[in-house]
């Protein structure tokens, strides 16, 4: 309105002012545009050009190997055993966990007024799920003489030598990821907000049974949200790092070796810089197929709203 | 390699010299166009008392090392008012992690600490010798043999040593006699070292040693190389690290065949039960959870106090050897050494410091031989002379393993690559206790692990 009224000098400087939409656009999105650019984009670029060498911290040149960083991953035992571990890791951890999340979003979906804070206690390991001291916590309860093993000695059961054994170790750390269900959870609870009341009280009228209002009502409408956790969880659980790295280390005897950790050891241990990245992109490779073969299989089971 | 690296070490100093020439005659402009240029000219520029420098230091260590270094370091900064110091500490993993970063981006700190691991550092290394040559640096109280212990082969002298430490096995010799296992002698075996084990954990339901971590192989594995043939005929790695020490990977078999059998036993704890220590303090032993383990003798004055407040007396015992009258393969040997950088613009007040910190009386009282015990000969008189009960034992041990034939050179340096060969060994022990390989596959895939470092 005011660039109509006045003339064209001052038609100009307003464009150039902030009050300009594509302007202020720009201004807010700056950071983060900045931001992805410096830590994100620019590193991964760098890193496919390091995978092709034998660069590693600490040397000025990289000098340039080829495929034969790639070549080495297929003689490499450890990396082997840590996708197997992984691929494990995140079939067992990622099921489970959104089951759980909708299991628990399902029940808090009741009208109380008690229900905020159950949520807000729920999402409280998601919070918190990620970091150092929850770990380290978790790493006492699972020790020889920590808490899960005094509760089974105490019912007198023998007691477990969690990370001590190879075939045990990865289940602690997938009841960890289980636990910080929170943030599923709270989508869940927002999808299950959107289903209309009049199917369940029509599906009540037909007489249909809880059961079947869940499998035939809640299940289809709330699968574009099932979706959309599907591939979050996934991928995060492709990329679990701190768990890992506090409490086990990737022991014993690499039952635990997920591939984040590996990756990091690789780089920053061993000095194998070039050697990682590649491990990394071979990680985003996998991912992408993943994800995508999630996205092209919900061509079968997620129903659009506008279908419905 | 090692001609090279001395050349190359050589040719660095003359250019640095030189360039200083041109850097004080381009002073006087503002900008300098060189970085280098830059970094020569400030090296011998900064040296004049008074004018204020700022040293930079970092180090790895526990809370104790951290507290009596910045203590040290804050007596140091009472001293000599002109010189301000910016500390860093870290754990091991984390101080490598963050000095790769600064040996990347040519930023190391001034005075900086490197173990048996240096050879991967050489570039960035600053020698002592002109420092020493000009009377900087004192070592006047500091013996050859523990002067070498921090050279190159050539005798470039790279740092001095911040402490001379050796191996040994901490013990409860009141756990021994409850199990009625023998005690362990200076000529004990590993035959010997198991049987007690075995025995303790049989009668007292303990760990008998602990733990399985990188020490293991250190002290335990790469000794045990060195105890067999005659004496310094085999070391893990040759002695000018350019390959292995030792032709046949069955010499490794015995000792991870017994590692595995112990970890079986319950005798030895597994990884899992080993990655609740995360530093001597709670080691097993200290626990009572254990009757032995592996120590490197600077931490024994501290777990002696810890179990002494426990009402427990702790004794160290030599490393078990192959035979009784065999190769002792013990190593007297540079715990860490605090070394100048090539980075550094202040490379004299630098090493000014490190002189100074090796030297010093009032400062190693401060220090309390935390890093291993002090080379200079006045200090640890001064030091030894109001010893605790447990540094006393420390200061007595390492006098009897000096004494200990020896062999004229040993290789106690680790090559780039090193590390990963250790987390497999351990990994490969684990294997042999779940059934996967066999003990003679797990030496060979050892001995070929180390191999493929230097291809």
């Amino acid at each position: 309105m005011d660039i109509k009224s006045t003339g064209s000098r001052k038609k100009l400087r307003s464009k150039l002012s902030i009050y300009n939409d594509v302007v202020v656009g720009h201004v807010f999105a700056a950071p983060f545009i900045l931001g992805f650019v410096c830590f994100s984009l620019i590193p991964i670029w760098m890193s496919l050009f390091y995978s092709f060498t034998d660069y590693s911290l600490g040397k000025k040149e990289a000098i340039f190997v080829g495929l034969k960083n790639f070549a080495m991953l297929y003689n490499d035992e450890i990396f082997a055993k840590s996708i197997y571990i992984t691929l494990k890791y995140v079939l067992i951890s990622v099921p489970l966990k959104l089951i759980f999340a909708l299991f628990v979003a399902v029940i808090l979906t009741r009208k109380s007024r008690m229900v905020a804070i159950y949520r807000s206690v729920y999402y409280l390991p998601s919070l918190i799920g990620g970091s150092v001291a929850v770990a380290l916590v978790w790493r006492q309860l699972f020790a020889r003489k920590g808490l899960f093993n005094v509760i089974l000695e105490g019912i007198g059961m023998d007691r477990i030598n969690w990370f001590g054994d190879e075939k045990m170790a990865l289940y602690p750390l997938i009841f960890m990821a289980i636990w910080q269900f929170g943030s599923s959870m709270i989508i869940f609870a927002a999808g299950l907000k959107e289903i209309p009341m009049t199917y369940y009280q029509a599906a009540a009228i037909e007489g249909a049974n809880g059961a079947k209002k869940f499998f035939y009502i809640t299940l289809p409408y709330l699968s574009p949200i099932i979706l959309y956790n599907l591939v979050m969880q996934t991928i995060s659980a492709f990329l679990t790092f701190t768990q890992v790295f506090v409490i086990t280390g990737g022991g014993p005897n690499n039952g635990t070796m997920l591939y984040a950790l590996n990756v990091y050891n690789q780089a920053f241990k061993y000095d194998k810089m070039g050697y990682a990245c590649a491990m990394s992109w071979v990680m985003l490779i996998l991912m992408t197929l993943i994800t995508l073969v999630i996205f092209k299989s919900s061509r079968f089971w997620v129903i659009d709203d506008s279908e419905a | 390699m090692k001609k090279k690296t001395l050349c190359f070490l050589l040719a660095f100093a003359m250019v640095t010299a030189s360039l200083t020439g041109c850097g004080n005659q381009s002073k006087n402009e503002a900008a300098p166009t060189d970085k280098t240029d830059d970094k020569a000219d400030g090296s011998q520029e900064e040296v004049s008392m008074g004018e204020p420098v700022t040293l930079r230091i970092a180090w790895w260590g526990s809370q104790e090392r951290h507290d009596k270094t910045v203590a040290a370091i804050e007596l140091y900064e009472s001293l000599n008012p002109n010189v301000n110091f910016e500390y860093e500490y870290y754990s091991f993993d984390d101080y490598f992690t963050k000095l790769k970063t600064l040996v990347a981006s040519d930023e190391v700190w001034d005075v900086f600490q490197l173990g048996g691991n240096f050879p991967q550092y050489m570039d960035k290394i600053y020698p002592l010798d002109e420092f020493i040559k000009s009377g900087v640096v004192d070592v006047t109280g500091i013996s050859d043999a523990n002067l070498k212990t921090t050279q190159t082969t050539e005798g470039v002298q790279l740092g001095l040593t911040n402490g001379i430490n050796t191996y040994g096995i901490a013990y409860d010799p009141v756990l021994f006699e409850e199990a009625g296992a023998k005690l362990p002698t200076d000529n004990w075996t590993w035959d010997d070292y198991k049987e007690a084990a075995d025995l303790i954990t049989e009668k007292l339901d303990i760990f008998g040693s602990s733990t399985f971590q990188t020490s293991d192989f250190i002290a335990g594995c790469s000794t045990y190389i060195g105890q067999q043939g005659g004496l310094g005929q085999y070391g893990f790695y040759n002695l000018d690290l350019t390959g292995m020490g030792f032709d046949d990977p069955q010499m490794l078999t015995p000792y991870i065949r017994m590692r595995a059998d112990m970890i079986k036993k319950g005798s030895y704890p597994d990884a899992g039960a080993s990655a609740e220590v995360t530093n001597i303090e709670n080691d097993f032993l200290v626990t009572g959870e254990a009757a032995m383990t592996w120590v490197a003798v600077n931490q024994f004055p501290t777990i002696y106090d810890v179990c002494k407040g426990q009402g427990r007396t702790l004794a160290l015992a030599t490393i078990p050897k192959v035979t009784p009258d065999g190769n002792s393969g013990a190593q007297i040997q540079s715990s860490q050494m605090f070394c100048v950088s090539q980075d550094s613009e202040h490379k004299e007040a630098a090493a000014k410091f490190i002189g100074w910190f090796e030297s010093d009386v009032e400062c190693n009282n401060i220090l309390q031989a935390e890093r291993g015990i002090p080379a200079n000969e006045d200090v640890r008189a001064a030091l030894s002379a109001e010893a605790t009960e447990g540094q006393q034992i420390m200061y007595d041990y390492v006098d009897m393993v000096s004494k200990l034939p020896t062999p004229k050179e040993i290789q106690v340096l680790t090559p780039s690559g090193h590390d990963q060969v250790v987390d497999n060994y351990l990994n490969y022990i684990q294997q042999v206790v779940s059934g996967e390989i066999t003990a003679e596959m797990a030496a060979m895939k050892t001995y070929a692990d180390a191999e493929e470092i230097f291809k």
